[in-house]
């Protein structure tokens, strides 16, 4: 193999530059002082402490939770189901459907944002957390999917015959054979998606109705440079819980595999 | 256990259409209960989705099959007396060796204590005593071979089906796994259907034997029949080595059919040994071992033939000769057993070939 030292540096600064401002958090996070800016001055909580007693900022957090947590369970399980059908089934308008299931990957959000406030409101649906959570599945649906079909499409169909064969009911070879097997894509999907919609800001902003939403919040916030330290001790919280989600997922995805005596790919994607 | 004459599976005139495709051409046949039976064909004959079928997995578009004289029309997989051993083995890769075994059993009221006694026999029964515990996806190919043979035949089926479960093994692998399964197969009683593209493997393990071409059974015989007595050129020529000689028919008396082979001379034949008349041109066929070369002052019992050697082809317990018969071009193979003084001969020697009318098998 040729040496090309020039390349090993190259890597070591885009991980700098990606993952250096995220240092950047809990450096000021701790630091006694209003303005962002170094020298350091000296470690305190009471960043956290005011995080923890602006009222607005925890309504905006269990609505985001409720939004994000109802949205992934919605897409994944519609996800499930069609991935279900695409993999197993032949029926007509099948590319159309999928491709109409797709297209929020590649339509601009903002576009999708503003299309579904003119119709809510055309329809008379007032705006509401729900009307989020739909806007979100809509966007979400196109990883549930892409996820779940490509997990779907690595169960070996005779698995399921030979639980037919063996006495079992379609439901039961369902709930016995596939939903185990396919276990780690349901997670997959449902982390990503999850992922998705927390920090999703468009259409949480189109259609909130003045509902305070974390990602909304947080962009609100930032004009007022007091409230900058409790928001970077906020996204403080937010990296630890997002490693810890990451760790869980992870932990199993190798036991599945550990328990299938699949090979590991790397990533749990 | 001993074949009766009971059926257990019967087909009448069944067809499968795939949209245009007509994968089942009019199938119709008998299993006998207890009997060791293959279908065998090559690859998209439609071999498996006849098995298939049995099972339940595929509809019939036409026809009707009966198990054990009941119409399977209605009938969905899990509620039919058969079982099946998957080309894949289809082991459940969450679960151990006991899980996948007792798989069939979840809904038999027996105990506990009851059902895993039954699985631990259902191992032994399979040589696989004391892996119960183990993780399914730890096994090896044999293993995992045995562990879908144990958790089809812990349901006591009346039909055991296997989808040509020898073909992922390794050929040392494959024949012991062939006694295996015709001694486990005479110990249960059960009737095993098996599909295989592997001529020999059907021999070898079968009493009865179904030759698919094209969505259609072509021949239903037993082994040796199907070697021997072969009813078209297409199975003659699917199953072992068949030479092929052309001939001309001088005259029919009767039973007897009077011919002149290339190389081989004027023959007469028993016509009611042969398959039925198709239209084709006549040759006759003879299986290499029927065909002996002569040593020194041997004799030929029947008739000879004068040849030259073309190809040697040595196997170490056999060799096979190319021979081209009494100066013409006509070349047929044949096989000799190689014993202690009887020297391998070298291409281009002089022969002398025995052979008999008997072995001779005509198409036409």
């Amino acid at each position: 193999m040729k040496k090309a030292p020039f390349l090993g540096g190259y890597a070591i600064l885009y991980l700098l530059f990606l993952y250096g401002p995220i240092i950047i958090l809990p450096l000021f996070a701790f630091n006694d002082g209003r303005i962002v800016a170094f020298p350091l001055n000296g470690f305190t909580t009471r960043w956290f402490t005011e995080m923890f007693a602006d009222a607005q900022l925890k309504k905006a957090l269990l609505n985001s939770l409720t939004i994000a947590l109802s949205s992934a369970t919605l897409a994944t399980v519609l996800g499930v189901f069609a991935a279900r059908a695409t993999v197993r089934y032949r029926w007509p308008g099948k590319p159309a459907a999928l491709g109409l299931i797709m297209v929020p990957l590649v339509l601009p959000e903002m576009i999708v944002a503003m299309a579904l406030l003119v119709v809510l409101l055309s329809i008379g649906i007032p705006l509401s957390i729900f009307t989020i959570i739909l806007g979100h599945v809509l966007i979400c649906m196109p990883f549930a999917v892409a996820i779940l079909t490509s997990a779907f499409q690595s169960l070996d169909r005779s698995l399921e015959e030979a639980s037919l064969d063996l006495g079992e009911t379609q439901w039961s070879t369902f709930r016995l054979i596939v939903l185990p097997l396919v276990m780690p894509g349901i997670l997959s999907s449902f982390l990503i998606t999850f992922t998705i919609s927390i920090d999703e800001f468009i259409i949480s902003n189109f259609l909130g109705s003045g509902q305070p939403i974390l990602s909304v919040y947080i962009f609100g916030q930032f004009r007022f440079p007091a409230k900058v330290p409790s928001m970077l001790a906020l996204g403080t919280l937010l990296v630890l819980f997002s490693i810890c989600m990451l760790a869980i997922a992870e932990y199993f995805r190798r036991r599945g595999i550990a328990k299938t005596g699949g090979k590991d790919t790397g990533g749990f994607l | 256990m001993t074949i009766t004459e009971k059926t257990m599976i019967e087909f009448r005139d069944v067809h499968k259409y795939y949209g245009d495709y007509h994968a089942l051409r009019g199938i119709n046949g008998t299993i006998r209960a207890g009997e060791f039976f293959s279908l065998l064909g090559p690859s998209g004959c439609g071999k498996t989705t006849l098995l298939r079928t049995i099972a339940g997995f595929e509809d019939i578009s036409s026809g009707v099959i009966m198990i054990d004289g009941k119409d399977m029309a209605d009938v969905a997989p899990n509620a039919r007396p058969t079982n099946m051993v998957f080309q894949s083995y289809a082991i459940f890769p969450h679960m151990s060796v006991a899980e996948n075994v007792g798989f069939g059993l979840r809904r038999d009221p027996r105990s506990k204590a009851d059902k895993a006694r039954a699985v631990e026999e259902a191992l032994d029964m399979v040589g696989l005593r004391g892996f119960g515990a183990r993780a399914a996806h730890a096994l090896s190919g044999g293993q995992r071979q045995r562990v879908a043979l144990a958790r089809a035949l812990i349901l006591k089926p009346k039909v055991l089906l296997l989808d040509e479960p020898l073909s992922a093994l390794d050929k040392k692998m494959r024949e012991h796994m062939q006694v295996e399964l015709i001694k486990l197969q005479r110990q249960v009683g059960i009737t095993f259907i098996l599909v295989t593209h592997d001529q020999e493997e059907a021999l070898v393990m079968s009493d009865r034997v179904a030759v698919m071409f094209e969505g259609e059974i072509a021949q239903l015989a037993d082994p040796e029949t199907l070697y021997r007595r072969p009813n078209s050129k297409q199975v003659a020529d699917f199953i072992g080595t068949m030479n092929f000689i052309p001939v001309t028919v001088l005259s029919e008396a009767g039973d007897t059919v009077e011919i002149e082979a290339k190389g081989l001379g004027r023959v007469s034949l028993d016509a009611s040994l042969a398959p039925p008349v198709r239209g084709e041109s006549p040759v006759v066929g003879m299986r290499p071992e029927t065909l002996t070369l002569l040593y020194d002052d041997q004799k030929a019992a029947e008739r000879e033939t004068e040849g030259v050697i073309d190809e040697v082809i040595y196997f170490g317990d056999m060799t096979y000769y190319d021979v081209y018969l009494g100066g013409t071009d006509v070349e047929v193979r044949l096989s000799m057993r190689n014993v202690p003084g009887r020297p391998v001969l070298e291409v281009g020697t002089k022969v002398r070939v025995a052979w008999s009318p008997s072995a001779l098998v005509l198409f036409r």
